[in-house]
Order: C-alpha cells, then sequence, then structure tokens
C-alpha cells in the first residue's frame, strides 16, 4: 500500500464511523437485521438522509412513480388514501422507527396509491430507485423482505415461536411435519392367512402395537392391535391358530404421506383410533401410531380425547379441564399454529359436550324425541380457546305448535341438566342465557326457521346482534340433517335480502381496531383498563364480523373465521391476496390472545383479552399493528362494498 | 502581483507541484447572495483540535458532510486525522478520543488540507460555533498550504437559536440541541460524528428557514444581521 492510499485508507475508516453508527442503528429493524453487514453497508453508503417537518407530505399519488424507497429513522407517518364519497382522508396505516416504505410501488414501478405524511418531526433514509433495484438484486433476504412485505415479518414470529420452544423442549418437533418423515420405518406386515400367533410374533420382535393385514401387493386389507387381541383372549371364541382376517379390523383408516402430524392427531382424535396407515397410490408406505406422533408430548391428545369419551362422571371431565390446558400450551410451545390450537380445543370441547350430554341422559333416561345439540357463536366457528362460554340450542322435530310445546316441556329438564353439567366442565353459563334450557333455544325446526326469518326481515339493533350469534352455527350432537336444511334456508333468504347484508355489513364497522392516527396503538384512557386494548372486540371481531356478512350474502355454509376467508377467496368475492392477508393478521391476534390466557392460567388469574401493547416484544409489537391495519382495510373494502 | 509576496516564502510550505497545482484549481467560493439555499452546496464542518488557542494550537482530524438540496449524502462524507509530529498528549486526547498513534496515521497536513478544500468546493461552511473553525481553519490552511480561506461561515450556534426562539435555547451547546430535537448519536466527540448530528440540525433549520419564508443565501444573512443587532441591543439594555 503506498502512502497515499493509506492515507485515503484512515479517512475511508474515519467516514464508516458514521455509516456503522446508522447500521447499528438498522440493525436493530427487520429485514436489515438478517442482512449481510456488507449488503447493508452498500445500502446505507447509497443512502440520503432527509428530514420533514409535522404535516409535511413526503411521497404522495400525484407525483408518478415512487422515486425513492424510505426508512423511518425518527417520527411517525402516516399514510392518508381519499376513500370516494368521503370527505376527510383515512388514516390507513402508520409507519414508525425503522419500518420501510413503499414497498408495493417501487416494486411495481408506480406511484404510491396513499399519500404519506409526516404526522411528526421526522427523519428518513432514502435510497434512490437505482440503487433500490441494485440492492433488490444483491440481497436475498431484502428481496424477500421487498417482496413479501408484512408476510415474511408473520413468518419470522412464527419462526421465532418455534425456535423458541425447541430450545424449551429440546426437540425439534412440528405439528406441520408430513407423515412421510414421522413414518419412515417399514411397516410390520402380514397376509390376511397369517395365523395370529404368528402375526402376534412379528409385533412382539418388532416391539410394535399393531400389524397390517395386505394382500401380495401391499395393499392394506385390515389392522390387528394389541387392543384386538385382548379383546380376543378376553372373548376366548377364536383361537390363536386362527387366521388372522377372522379378527383384524377391515378396510382400516389411511392418509397419504402429504397429510401432516396435525391431520393425523385429528383423525386419531376423532375416530378414536390409535395407528393411522400411510398409504400411496393404495400401496401402504407406513403406519403411524400415537406412540410416533405424541411421543414427545406429556400430554396425549388422542389418550385425552379417549379419556373423554369414556368419562364415568362429570366429576371426571371437570378434572380433564387442566390436562386440556396443558395440552394447548404444549401445542403453543410445539409451534402449533392458533388456528390448530383452537381446532384441537373446540374438538376436545365437542369431545366434552357429547360426553355430557351422554352422561345425563343416562341420568334423565331416554328423552321424549331425539333431538340435535347445537352451538353457537366462537364455539359454532369452532374457534374456542381456554375462555369459553356456553352458546348452545336444541333442534328436534315436531308436527305441530302444540306438539312441539309438548315436546318442549319435555326435553327442557334435559337440557338444563346439560347445561350446569357443562358449567361445571369450565364452559361458563352464557350470562345472556343463549342456552338450551331457555326455551326459545329449544325449538323444533319450524319454530327455529321462524325465528331465523325474524332476524333476516326485521333489521333491529337485537335482531342483528342475534343474528351474529346465531348464523355462526354447527352441530355437535344428534342428527345433523334437519339443522343443515335449516341452514340452508337461512343463506337462502340472506341471499335475497340486501337490506339485511347491509345492516350486518354496518354491524361489522362498530369495532374499530385500535389503531390511531398519532399514536401507534389506540388505548384506554383510564379505570382498571389503562393503556391496554381489548384483543378480542377490537381485533378479532372485525375479521369475524367481517367474513360471516360476506360468507352469509354470498351462500357460504361454513362458520369458521379462516374458512370463510379461503372459500370466499375461491367465489372470487375477495383477492386472495387480501384473504391470505386477513387470515395471516386473524392468526396473529388470535395467537397473542392465546398466549396471554395461557400466561393467566398459569398463574391464576382471571382470563382477560385485555393487553398492555407495551408488555410484549418489539417484533410482536409491530406486527399486532400491521394486523389492525388488516381489520381496518378489511371495514374500509365493506364499507366501500355496501357503500355505508 | 502582490508586493509582500516574498514575505511568506521563508516559512512558505513544502509542497509538490502537484499539490501546488491542485491548490491553484480550488474553485471559487460561494458568495451569500441570491442564490437559493436548496441550490447551495452546504458543508457541515466539525474540526478537533489540539485546544481551544486559535492562535497555537493545531486542527487535529476534519469531520464534514455535504447537504445538498437540501439533504445529506451519506456517500458524501469527508473525515480524516492529520500528521503531527510531536503531538503532545494534552487533554483534548481525553475529550476527542484521538490518540497520538491515530494521528501518527493520519494525513501530512498540506495533502489532508488539500483534499477537504477540494471535497468543500464550492459551498458555504455552516458549523457550531463557527468563528472557532473559521479561524483554525484560515490558519491551518495559511501554515500548512499556503492558502487563504476566504469561505463564508454560517454560526449553527446563531441560526439555531434565531430559527427556533421557542426553544428558549439562549447559549446552548450543540448537545443541547441534539437533545431538544431529540437526536441521538451514539459516537459524539468525534468529528464525523459531531458534525452529522450538526447537519441534522441544519435540515431541521432549513426545513424551518423555508417555513419563515427565508429562501436564499442573502435573505438568511441579512436575517441573520438582524437577529445579531436585537440580541446585542437587548444584551445592552439589561
Amino acid at each position: 500500500m503506498t502512502k497515499e492510499e493509506a492515507f485515503s485508507q484512515a479517512g475511508k475508516t474515519a467516514v464508516l464511523q458514521n455509516i456503522h453508527g446508522t447500521m447499528t442503528f438498522l440493525q436493530k429493524y427487520p429485514p436489515f437485521n438478517s442482512m449481510e453487514p456488507s449488503h447493508l453497508a452498500w445500502m446505507v453508503e447509497h443512502c440520503q438522509l432527509r428530514f420533514y417537518s409535522k404535516g409535511e407530505s413526503i411521497i404522495s399519488p400525484q407525483e408518478g412513480v415512487v422515486q425513492d424507497f424510505y426508512i423511518v429513522k425518527q417520527g411517525l407517518i402516516r399514510g392518508e388514501r381519499l376513500i370516494p364519497g368521503q370527505e376527510t382522508p383515512d388514516t390507513t396505516f402508520e409507519i414508525g422507527v425503522g419500518e420501510c416504505f413503499p414497498l408495493a410501488a417501487l416494486v411495481g414501478e408506480r406511484a404510491t396509491r396513499t399519500e404519506h405524511i409526516a404526522s411528526e418531526d421526522c427523519f428518513c433514509l432514502t435510497l434512490p430507485r437505482v440503487h433500490f433495484i441494485k440492492l433488490f438484486k444483491l440481497s436475498m433476504v431484502f428481496r424477500d423482505f421487498a417482496l413479501r412485505g408484512v408476510s415474511s415479518l408473520l413468518d419470522q414470529v412464527n419462526q421465532q415461536a418455534q425456535a423458541q420452544a425447541a430450545e424449551q423442549l429440546g426437540e425439534q418437533y412440528s405439528l406441520e411435519t408430513r407423515l412421510d418423515e414421522l413414518a419412515n420405518r417399514a411397516p410390520v406386515t402380514c397376509q390376511p392367512d397369517t395365523p395370529v400367533r404368528e402375526a402376534v410374533k412379528h409385533m412382539h420382535e418388532a416391539s410394535v402395537g399393531s400389524i397390517i393385514i395386505t394382500d401380495q401387493r401391499l395393499r392394506p386389507q385390515g389392522i390387528f392391535t394389541l387392543r384386538d387381541l385382548r379383546a380376543m383372549v378376553a372373548d376366548g371364541d377364536i383361537g390363536l391358530d386362527a387366521e388372522i382376517r377372522q379378527v383384524m379390523t377391515a378396510s382400516p383408516f389411511h392418509l397419504s404421506p402429504a397429510h401432516t402430524a396435525f391431520d393425523a392427531a385429528i383423525a386419531m382424535t376423532s375416530r378414536h383410533i390409535a395407528h393411522v396407515c400411510v398409504v400411496k397410490d393404495d400401496i401402504l408406505v407406513g403406519v403411524l401410531s400415537e406412540r410416533d406422533l405424541f411421543s414427545l408430548q406429556r400430554v396425549d391428545l388422542v389418550h385425552l380425547a379417549r379419556t373423554i369419551r369414556q368419562a364415568a362422571d362429570v366429576e371426571a371431565l371437570e378434572a380433564m379441564r387442566e390436562d386440556i390446558r396443558r395440552l394447548a400450551e404444549s401445542m403453543l410451545a410445539h409451534g402449533a399454529s392458533s388456528t390448530q390450537i383452537t381446532r384441537i380445543i373446540t374438538l376436545l370441547n365437542d369431545h366434552t359436550v357429547c360426553r355430557v350430554i351422554e352422561l345425563c341422559i343416562e341420568k334423565h333416561g331416554e328423552p321424549a324425541v331425539p333431538f340435535t345439540w347445537l352451538v353457537f357463536g366462537s364455539e359454532g366457528r369452532s374457534e374456542q380457546t381456554l375462555h369459553t362460554d356456553q352458546d348452545n340450542g336444541m333442534l328436534f322435530e315436531a308436527e305441530s305448535a302444540a306438539q312441539a310445546e309438548q315436546l318442549r316441556q319435555q326435553l327442557l329438564p334435559l337440557a338444563d341438566r346439560i347445561n350446569h353439567a357443562l358449567a361445571q366442565c369450565g364452559f361458563t353459563l352464557c350470562k345472556g342465557n343463549i342456552m338450551a334450557n331457555n326455551p326459545e333455544l329449544c325449538l323444533s325446526r319450524a319454530e327455529w326457521g321462524q325465528r331465523f326469518d325474524k332476524f333476516i326481515r326485521t333489521t333491529t339493533p337485537e335482531n342483528l346482534l342475534s343474528s351474529s350469534i346465531y348464523f355462526d352455527f354447527r352441530v355437535v350432537w344428534g342428527d345433523a340433517s334437519g339443522a343443515q336444511e335449516l341452514f340452508d334456508g337461512v343463506l337462502r333468504k340472506v341471499a335475497n335480502n340486501t337490506l339485511f347484508q347491509n345492516r350486518m355489513a354496518q354491524n361489522a364497522l362498530m369495532f374499530r381496531p385500535p389503531i390511531g392516527r398519532f399514536r401507534d396503538f389506540v388505548l384506554a384512557r383510564s379505570g382498571a383498563e389503562k393503556d391496554t386494548l381489548d384483543l378480542k372486540t377490537q381485533g378479532l371481531t372485525p375479521f369475524v364480523d367481517g367474513a360471516r356478512v360476506l360468507a352469509l350474502a354470498n351462500g357460504i355454509s361454513e362458520c369458521n373465521t379462516i374458512e370463510r376467508f379461503r372459500q370466499l377467496c375461491d367465489a372470487g368475492v375477495i383477492e386472495p391476496l387480501d384473504a391470505g392477508a386477513y387470515e395471516e393478521a386473524y392468526h396473529f391476534i388470535q395467537l397473542i390472545r392465546m398466549q396471554q390466557h395461557q400466561k393467566q392460567a398459569r398463574s391464576g388469574e382471571p382470563f382477560s383479552n385485555r393487553v398492555d401493547p407495551d408488555t410484549l416484544n418489539h417484533l410482536d409489537r409491530r406486527i399486532l399493528r400491521e394486523s389492525f391495519r388488516q381489520a381496518k382495510r378489511l371495514q374500509s373494502s365493506l364499507a366501500l362494498r355496501y357503500q355505508l | 502581483m502582490n508586493a509582500l509576496a516574498w514575505l511568506p516564502q521563508l516559512r512558505a510550505p513544502k509542497l509538490t507541484a502537484e499539490q501546488i497545482a491542485r491548490r491553484a484549481a480550488l474553485p471559487p467560493i460561494q458568495p451569500l447572495d441570491d442564490t437559493s439555499l436548496d441550490d447551495t452546496r452546504l458543508v457541515v464542518l466539525d474540526l478537533e483540535t489540539s485546544g481551544l488557542n486559535v492562535h497555537r494550537d493545531l486542527i487535529l482530524s476534519i469531520g464534514a458532510v455535504a447537504i445538498e438540496q437540501g439533504v445529506i449524502h451519506f456517500g458524501k462524507q469527508f473525515e480524516r486525522t492529520l500528521y503531527r509530529a510531536n503531538h503532545p498528549l494534552t487533554e483534548t486526547v481525553l475529550i476527542h478520543g484521538i490518540s497520538p498513534s491515530e494521528i501518527e496515521q493520519g494525513g501530512a497536513a498540506a495533502a489532508t488540507l488539500l483534499d477537504f478544500m477540494e471535497f468543500a468546493g464550492q459551498c458555504v461552511f455552516l458549523a457550531y460555533h463557527a468563528p472557532f473553525d473559521q479561524r483554525m481553519l484560515t490558519r491551518g490552511l495559511r501554515l500548512d498550504l499556503g492558502h487563504k480561506l476566504r469561505h463564508k461561515f454560517i454560526d449553527v450556534a446563531e441560526l439555531a437559536p434565531m430559527l427556533c426562539p421557542e426553544a428558549e435555547l439562549g447559549r446552548a451547546s450543540l448537545d443541547d440541541w441534539a437533545g431538544y430535537f431529540r437526536l441521538n448519536n451514539s459516537q459524539r466527540h468525534n468529528a464525523a460524528a459531531d458534525a452529522m448530528i450538526t447537519a441534522e440540525i441544519a435540515l431541521i433549520l432549513l426545513s424551518k428557514a423555508r417555513a419563515q419564508g427565508i429562501t436564499t443565501l442573502a435573505q438568511l444573512h441579512t436575517r441573520l444581521g438582524h437577529w445579531r443587532q436585537l440580541r446585542q441591543a437587548r444584551n445592552a439594555g439589561v
């Protein structure tokens, strides 16, 4: 190195101190925290620093194709969009320190659709478009971030949650694992004419609990398990030298290698089986036992479901609530998504409800008429968390109003017994009295039909509220066909009634997501709820209500919010990108809510949906804010669609 | 030809022919005329020196950040330490954290100052307590480069209270203003970082100037003159 070069090198190192300082600042925020330092340094060297005083417009739709990429160094920026027919523009989002904009416009090489305005005095780092494009090519992390926007942030949270879980439990285990990864041992098989004694010997040698009976081409014909062996010995009718085809369970349940551990867990739980065959193109490729699936979990889902279905009395069911809580906790720790967990909780709750009904019928005696047990609200949507109210009703068939009244009087005492037994099991009695022991909710099919008609025809606030509860509707026990016909009728009537749709949409705008113009979250100002926001009413309800009105209006009978979004997307009612964003945002708010409930359950506090955003980590806060923004977007699109 | 041109020859710095040519090619200065503030190249300067005596102490390092079109360019920054033989270990080492070994590595004074003046170009200098930096640089250029500094200086320590009277920071330090504008800078008391924070304050002040209808260098200069008189009158009144 010549002296000249040495000098200029010394100068360069010194200049790097400012570059370095800016890099250190950026490295606190995604995606910069995962970018190669050399790429980040390159970016900073090509950045400019600009100041915007409060109220100054930074970029606006009139300025044409966006020329710079912006990173907020200090201050807060808001996006304003003029919604047709509205006088003042809506704040559609807020961008805080460490966040960037306008990604979509830059990637799409177009003007921004939203005017960006400094909400307070701001400093922004700006990167000219040519350099943005170069960085886009240079850094994969940056490209990923720019292309996927907020979704990649959500991915990071999930990765973080799973990494934490792995650390905690010392094992990597996800319910999304494909079955071909889990069931990778060669299955133990035999032919249908194999003597039972020989088959059991195979099982013993391989120390497995089941053997699959296949034909010559390895197509599964039946399954024989240790439980079958026990029953066979206890019966004593068939000897060990008999052919196994006589004692096997024919046509065993199977899944494909592409199914996940979660699918297998659900199948085992709902079908009361302990083994699932993995079959590809009709050929047996593996067997998955509940032991394979849950060897790493302390609480055994399948076992739990089975214990619930076999519980001798309500007290035993009551004792199992704690196990359900522990299972949910362990799933959360294993990185299961909030949807998976709510589905499992709902599934176990369904089993509990069914068992309670069976136990009550045992004590009460057979009812005068077969009935169907309906559930509404979050239970109807299969979105239950540990914090669960009862919302249920009974449906039965009657030929006349008089007969309906007579049957109702006979059913009500049983309904009352069921409601109270459920309360004992931890399903809080409904404050609004939406329970089967309420004579207004123990109705014949015709009476339910009239009741629902009234909701749709007369849109009083009270009826709208009822619609939002009763039209999230599912059968848990009893014959489902009558209920299905009833609901098909509801869908037909809603489709023809634009006034009802309109009022439902209006109703869906009632709860506003808690993001404001000047601060990142709008929080309760005083009282016991000071500095907190409500994850359920302010975060989840806008999605639930929005999905409901769109689903009902478009003839979708599914009640689960995520499923509604998916089907709305399939039906072309909403854009795939929007559906994905709503789904992710909904998942995330639900996840935060469940983590909070778990914490409260552990420390013996009452369940609450209120959270102080300051108690969340930085990334969670940002994503929560983005999730609320998505709720706001959904509401804006409803307002536009229904011209509210 | 200057009649006394022979005088400095006695103590003239030893420059190479190439350096003399470069010195001669330095661009003219930017006068405080009707050039708009947006079109002016502003160079925010911070010098670290061996002490506070403008007659005796020496420049140890130069930090500078350019503002063009009201924007700071990260790629257009300057920082060098200057080579000084027998640099004594003084309290400024503790203040600025420039160790004698760092100074050893620095550029030879003449070469570095020439680089700096080329970086500065046709500009107006901004600095916090600008008269100090102006006198230090004037002396440094005279001694080490045989060059007369004619550039105009604007003092951010005057500009700030003039444009933000509501801050009620009369005789405040750079730190006070950084605190007032809620700027954070981890690496303070290093010439580059001090220049950067002064430049950030300058961006805010330029925005305020625009809001107050000051758009040209001349207007800014006039307003500063009035403000200075007003302040003196007030001080005299008290």
